[in-house]
């Protein structure tokens, strides 16, 4: 079939392995990404919050410098404990919210809105395959402004700190990959699902939001009155704050002055778990080869 | 012994609470099958069910020896398939558009690039490969459609529809591609239409389905190779005995509606002794044409049988 011969030919070459095939989907939206200008701006500006974190911790462990601006060592302002990581665990997943609603509501639309879905299905590709493929996009972009800045953090601390911090703090590599997981795997499901599910991307995002602010809201609304607590189970930001203060040790922190502790672990685990359960079945209901009309 | 390009046995599809398929079975051996039938006969249906989308709920069907259910991937490894309705990526230039499929299909990212840009030349879209595919015409959808099922060289070539919305000199041009492909490759060829002079033009075997059900298998091949040619009767007055005496001497009958009355004759029997019949009964031919069998008498004929069988037609 070459240019110059004008006549078909079957393809006889090496072919790539089945279970990477699902990366060609990743490499394409990644390319079409950073094609938009906002995007690298946006991308940008979530990282900005870890660069003030890294000076903080170099003052942190810099008396010379602390001695410049005139601070007191007794005034104990420049602590690098698991309090410092449950804020910039906090500050980096709104930023991957921010990021995940500019990017996820597109990632399958695009494809539905002109049928091009049958196209991947008819090959040695399943939907599973789709699906990770996508994943990986918002799984890949949403690790680059959470866990992946927070341990490198976590490294310019422990080459700082010395004395052994990084021995008596390694415990809280776990938290941090771990809540951050839970909550790009949140994430990127919901955004997916709402994408498979609306095509104009500006109804998709208001989706996003409205699935973290109207739940949250009728949740307080039950709780009113019915003179409960289980409401906030619907709110879900609530729920990932709860895990991150449990994973880092803190039940004693902000949201038990709040009263927010009183909702026992594993239900919020439930809770983000029946979120994500409830994504995978609209996705499992949209992303089809075929409609199947029903009567 | 050949592996039979399709092979249904018993195979039964339901959607949503609906039987699509009932029951299919045959076998289709030749390199170029044409799919034909009404709309809603389950065409369509049945390319989806062999492309694994549908699982079929009574039976099986087999494409090159593999199941459509159990064996699903490893038989999309070996199918190019172009859908009848839109399926493109509107926002991507053809020619990346067509590369992305053939890196699905397994493709190294070089040779899918090389495939796609020889695959859009081929189907004549070489200069508009760099635009958007939203910004192609019908016609030229259609052939960026062809482009990425030919991409990764498969070795089942599956079209619903191919010349849908495409002009007479585009259309031509089409058939023209998929028989150029058929001849320049072992590719094995599913054309799904309604349009009997595309099947006819490109196909050696015809499933004719109507209302879920197989109404016949042709070998167009065969047909051709016979090159059987029958006399088509207009005539009044023509009862049953008329036929008989007709097929007493050697030939075969069909009759249709409006004393329509196909005969097709052996060597050995002469035109006059067709008029000497119709003397004999008092049987007036209007009319008399004398022609070799079309497509479009093999798809009637089937359409009316089976219509007989249901008592529809």
């Amino acid at each position: 079939m070459a240019v110059y011969k004008r006549r078909y030919n079957s393809y006889t070459g090496s072919l790539t392995p089945q279970w990477s095939r699902f990366f060609v989907l990743t490499r394409f939206a990644f390319a079409d990404l950073f094609k938009s200008r906002f995007f690298v701006l946006l991308l940008i500006l979530c990282i900005v919050p870890c660069l003030f974190a890294a000076g903080y911790i170099f003052v942190a462990n810099n008396k010379t410098l602390q001695l410049l601006m005139q601070l007191r060592s007794d005034m104990d302002l420049f602590k690098v404990e698991s309090q410092y990581f449950i804020v910039i665990m906090m500050v980096q997943t709104q930023a991957a919210f921010l990021l995940n609603c500019w990017v996820g509501p597109v990632l399958i639309a695009g494809d539905l809105t002109n049928g091009a879905l049958p196209l991947f299905l008819s090959r040695p590709f399943s939907r599973t395959d789709y699906v990770l493929g996508k994943l990986a996009v918002l799984g890949l972009l949403l690790s680059a402004v959470t866990w992946v800045p927070c341990l490198l953090l976590f490294g310019l601390q422990s080459g700082l700190a010395r004395n052994g911090w990084i021995w008596s703090h390694l415990w809280m590599v776990v938290p941090i990959v771990l809540c951050s997981a839970i909550w790009i795997l949140t994430l990127s499901l919901l955004s997916l699902a709402v994408s498979a599910w609306v095509k104009l991307r500006i109804v998709a995002t208001g989706i996003i939001f409205i699935t973290f602010f109207i739940p949250a809201g009728l949740g307080e609304m039950f709780n009113a009155i019915m003179s409960t607590i289980w409401g906030r189970l619907l709110n879900f930001s609530y729920m990932f704050q709860l895990i991150v203060s449990h994973g880092f040790r803190e039940e004693s922190g902000r949201l038990a002055r709040r009263g927010w502790d009183e909702i026992p672990i594993p239900a919020a685990w439930g809770s983000l778990i029946c979120l994500c359960l409830l994504a995978l079945v609209i996705l499992n209901a949209r992303l089809r080869a075929r409609e199947t009309v029903r009567g | 012994m050949t592996t039979p390009t399709i092979e249904l046995n018993g195979l039964e599809v339901q959607l949503g609470g609906r039987t699509i398929l009932h029951g299919l079975t045959g076998v289709l051996k030749s390199r170029a099958i044409g799919l034909l039938g009404p709309n809603g006969a389950g065409k369509s249906t049945l390319i989806n069910t062999l492309l694994g989308f549908h699982t079929p709920s009574k039976g099986s069907a087999r494409v090159l020896g593999l199941d459509s259910h159990t064996s699903g991937k490893q038989l999309r490894s070996l199918v190019g398939y172009m859908p009848e309705n839109d399926a493109f990526i509107s926002k991507m230039s053809g020619v990346r558009f067509v590369r992305y499929m053939a890196e699905i299909s397994g493709l190294p990212s070089e040779q899918a690039m090389e495939r796609a840009h020889e695959a859009f030349v081929y189907v004549g879209l070489g200069e508009a490969r760099y635009r958007p595919v939203g910004t192609y015409s019908l016609g030229m959808k259609q052939l960026a459609k062809l482009a990425q099922a030919i991409a990764h060289g498969p070795k089942v070539l599956i079209l619903d529809e191919p010349t849908n919305g495409m002009d007479p000199p585009a259309r031509k041009r089409l058939i023209e591609l998929i028989r150029e492909i058929r001849e320049a490759s072992d590719i094995c060829l599913l054309l799904s239409s309604h349009l009997l002079r595309d099947v006819e033009e490109t196909c050696d075997e015809v499933l004719i389905l109507r209302n879920g059900q197989i109404a016949s298998i042709c070998n167009l091949a065969e047909e051709r190779r016979a090159n059987r040619k029958f006399l088509e009767l207009e005539t009044i007055g023509a009862e049953a005995s008329f036929t008989s005496a007709l097929e007493s001497i050697g030939c075969e009958c069909a009759v249709f509606s409006s004393g329509r009355i196909k005969v097709v004759m052996p060597d050995s029997v002469e035109i006059r002794e067709v008029f000497k019949v119709a003397a004999d009964r008092g049987v007036q031919i209007r009319r008399m044409n004398h022609r070799r069998d079309s497509l479009e008498d093999i798809f009637l004929n089937a359409m009316e049988q089976s219509g007989a069988a249901d008592g529809r037609l």
